[in-house]
């Protein structure tokens, strides 16, 4: 037998069925990557759809997580330094409270009326008591005054300090570590210009002016009304100036806050740009190779028909 | 003029009907493997006429319509895009134990692990905080170790699919062989053997599929079959392959000779390749993963002091090495206390120091961190896999390609062996018209006399 239709190639059925077969099975394939495309909203579900997005995805969600914890970490920070700033305005009151005391006794009606003078002295001592708690504040349980040398307590009962170390801090930044307290020291003083001691022998300011007042002699009032009204503004100008130190970082912490926040938009987007499927996009082509796939079965099913054996009675 | 022409119309009648015959089994075979299509050779008979007039036709063969070259081109595209699929399934299964981009996968726990250090540091006297990092630092362990298990096993299974595949392979090769000796056999009786060289068309395509075989046929029927220069048969001898070697240097190897089989295609050849070089990668980068944590854990903890000033040195979170072998240090995990989150040893300053579990959350993505050997892993992995995808899609329309040329010349065309049948039609129609007019002739002559 020799080739009677001569020439070029000749396609067998079985030839037109394997191709067939080849493209039906790329459409389904690439029906099925743009489905999960359309249905998942993203580019990249696999390494393999995209090596190097899907390294830049995992570094991205890296980014983000930090920027989302540098936000909490000021979050907390600013609890911590609101929390300190009206502790401190509440020790202000209560030391105006004092000054006020100590100021009355600037007359010399006081000698001779130990009643008067006891009062004040009860006045001072509640005072000196209530600053002594405000120290001790705590902040979810820790101490904002004790530095990083005790979790609980800062003050004693006898206003001794038993906090160590500095203030801690919190990282709202890279490299950026911003304290969120100051040590007790540094706002109530320490010795005889600290506000707080009470061991017989080294009197803090308020324990001093409670004693000098329970002395009642001339004397010892006028040491009220001149040294010890001297060391307690002293003292109250010192908490003053760390109120305004804790005011500050407030401010930085809230401005650090708000760049996390930008940080975390910018690299969302920038992930959206990089994960998101373009949907116009996948869904046209979807319906394209739905069209094509549709072809290809149409095709199929035609196969056994197109041969001259049909036309042959 | 002897019989009237009456025997040439009757060899014509059998010849025409030998033809159909062949025309008949070419259409019933239409769709079976390895058939390849068949063609009788007619020849004039040669006649005792003086005037040199023949006898007739006989059928003089039936031959097949083999190519050597398109045979070998399909062989050899059959057996790299063999090779690509076996590589791609190994491959994509490594991938999919890596489920990134993702919420689930080893990049987010990490980012978590990190996180926690930043909750340990905002209150470090908190057991809560140093309890949730030990948690999450057992929680990577043991995704790095489930990682680590599940490459083993993927290895494992490919390794007892290389042996399946070399095992049909072998039973593959005993039946070439036995064929052989068969076409020969057959061929020196003079009996036509297409039947047998279509079924050893069949097995040589298997060969193709699982070990790249390429095959020549010598004039007696004979098949010998080579891989990269290596013969597996000949003649009547077949030889056996054996599986060897540790993992990272698995071979197939004769048993006969002991040579090395190079993978030159097919599906043992894209097993071998994951074998011996893409999932020993894995696990070793995985275990770069894992050794980079820990050093760079166990590093900075060092650099730290626990609440009542002992060295982070001393109790380090993580111990071993390796993804399958790196564990939460049992001391730590018993109490989480000891983990150094103090960046002074001097007391009471270090009660509730934080500073050095800050140092740690700062970190993440730290470069030749555990993130970043991490983030290069999957690229590699991704990289690899869409590679062997893009080569198997070539490989498929290139197979195809060759195949689509081999059926052109081998495969039953419909149309042609019906257009064949209708001239064989013709052809019979004519002689047994001749027959008949020889007998209208002789009535003729009958009546004449």
């Amino acid at each position: 037998m020799t080739d009677i239709m001569g020439g070029a190639i000749t396609y067998t059925p079985s030839i037109i069925a394997n191709q067939l077969v080849a493209n039906i099975t790329t459409d389904q394939s690439e029906q099925a990557s743009l489905e999960q495309q359309v249905s998942t909203g993203n580019a990249v579900n696999q390494p393999s759809d995209d090596p190097t997005a899907a390294a830049q995805i995992l570094q991205i969600n890296g980014g983000l997580a930090r920027a989302q914890q540098y936000s909490t970490n000021a979050t907390d920070g600013l609890g911590w330094l609101s929390l300190g700033t009206s502790t401190m305005n509440q020790v202000l009151s209560a030391l105006q409270t004092a000054q006020q005391a100590v100021l009355s006794t600037s007359g010399t009606e006081l000698t001779g009326n130990p009643a008067a003078i006891q009062s004040l002295a009860t006045q001072v001592n509640s005072v000196l008591k209530e600053v002594t708690q405000l120290a001790n504040t705590q902040y979810g349980g820790q101490a904002i005054f004790a530095g990083t040398g005790n979790v609980t307590t800062a003050y004693d009962a006898n206003g001794n300090y038993v906090g160590g170390g500095s203030a801690p801090t919190r990282t709202v930044g890279p490299g950026q570590q911003i304290p969120v307290s100051v040590t007790g020291p540094a706002v109530f003083g320490t010795g005889s210009t600290g506000l707080l001691g009470t061991t017989p022998g080294s009197l803090g300011v308020l324990a001093q002016i409670v004693s000098d007042l329970q002395t009642g002699t001339t004397a010892s009032l006028t040491q009220v009304s001149t040294t010890d009204l001297q060391n307690l503004q002293g003292a109250m100008a010192q908490v003053e100036n760390q109120a305004a130190v804790l005011g500050a970082n407030y401010q930085q912490m809230q401005a650090f806050q708000q760049q996390a926040t930008g940080t975390q938009q910018a690299l969302q987007s920038e992930l959206s740009g990089i994960q998101s499927a373009n949907l116009p996009q996948a869904v046209t082509q979807l319906s394209q190779v739905q069209n094509s796939y549709q072809d290809a079965l149409w095709a199929a099913s035609k196969l056994t028909q197109d041969s001259l054996v049909q036309f042959l009675g | 003029m002897g019989d009237l022409g009456l025997s040439i119309a009757a060899s014509g009648l059998d010849a025409q009907q030998a033809v159909m015959n062949t025309i008949s089994q070419n259409l019933a075979n239409a769709s079976t493997t390895g058939y390849v299509s068949e063609n009788a050779n007619l020849t004039t008979l040669p006649g005792g006429d003086a005037l040199g007039i023949g006898g007739g036709a006989r059928v003089d063969s039936v031959t097949q319509a083999n190519d050597g070259l398109l045979q070998a081109n399909a062989a050899q595209t059959t057996g790299a895009l063999a090779q690509a699929t076996a590589l791609q399934q190994v491959l994509s299964s490594a991938q999919g134990i890596f489920p990134e981009p993702g919420s689930n996968g080893i990049s987010a726990q990490l980012s978590s692990f990190w996180q926690a250090w930043d909750t340990l540091a905002q209150d470090p006297s908190n057991p809560a905080g140093s309890t949730q990092v030990v948690n999450l630092a057992h929680n990577l362990t043991t995704a790095l170790s489930q990682a680590s298990g599940q490459l083993t096993q993927l290895q494992t299974s490919a390794q007892s699919q290389l042996g399946s595949v070399v095992g049909q392979t072998n039973n593959v090769l005993a039946q070439v062989a036995q064929l052989n000796t068969q076409i020969v056999a057959s061929k020196g009786a003079g009996a036509n053997p297409n039947a047998l060289i279509d079924q050893q068309n069949q097995l040589l395509g298997t060969l193709a599929t699982t070990i790249g075989a390429v095959s020549t046929t010598a004039d007696n029927g004979s098949v010998t079959v080579r891989v990269g220069g290596i013969t597996l048969v000949q003649g009547s001898f077949a030889d056996t392959l054996e599986v060897s070697g540790a993992p990272g240097s698995v071979a197939i190897t004769s048993a006969s000779s002991g040579a090395t089989i190079p993978a030159t295609g097919g599906n043992a050849s894209g097993l071998l390749a994951a074998i011996n070089q893409y999932l020993p990668s894995y696990q070793s980068q995985l275990d770069a993963v894992a050794n980079s944590l820990a050093s760079t854990v166990n590093t900075q903890l060092a650099a730290g002091y626990t609440a009542t000033g002992v060295s982070g040195a001393t109790n380090p979170l993580f111990t071993g090495s390796g993804a399958a072998g790196l564990t939460v240090n049992a001391a730590v995990a018993a109490n989480p206390q000891l983990i150094a989150a103090s960046g002074t040893s001097a007391l009471p300053d270090a009660t509730n120091d934080g500073s050095n579990a800050q140092a740690m959350a700062d970190l993440y993505n730290t470069p030749g961190g555990p993130d970043q050997t991490y983030q290069s892993f999957i690229q590699t992995i991704g990289t690899q896999v869409q590679t062997t995808n893009n080569q198997v899609q070539a490989q498929t329309s290139v197979a195809n390609a060759a195949q689509a040329n081999l059926q052109a010349v081998v495969g039953v065309d419909p149309n042609q062996q019906m257009v064949q049948m209708l001239a064989t039609q013709q052809a019979f129609q004519a002689s047994a018209q001749l027959i008949s007019t020889v007998s209208t002739m002789m009535q003729s002559l009958l009546t004449a006399v």
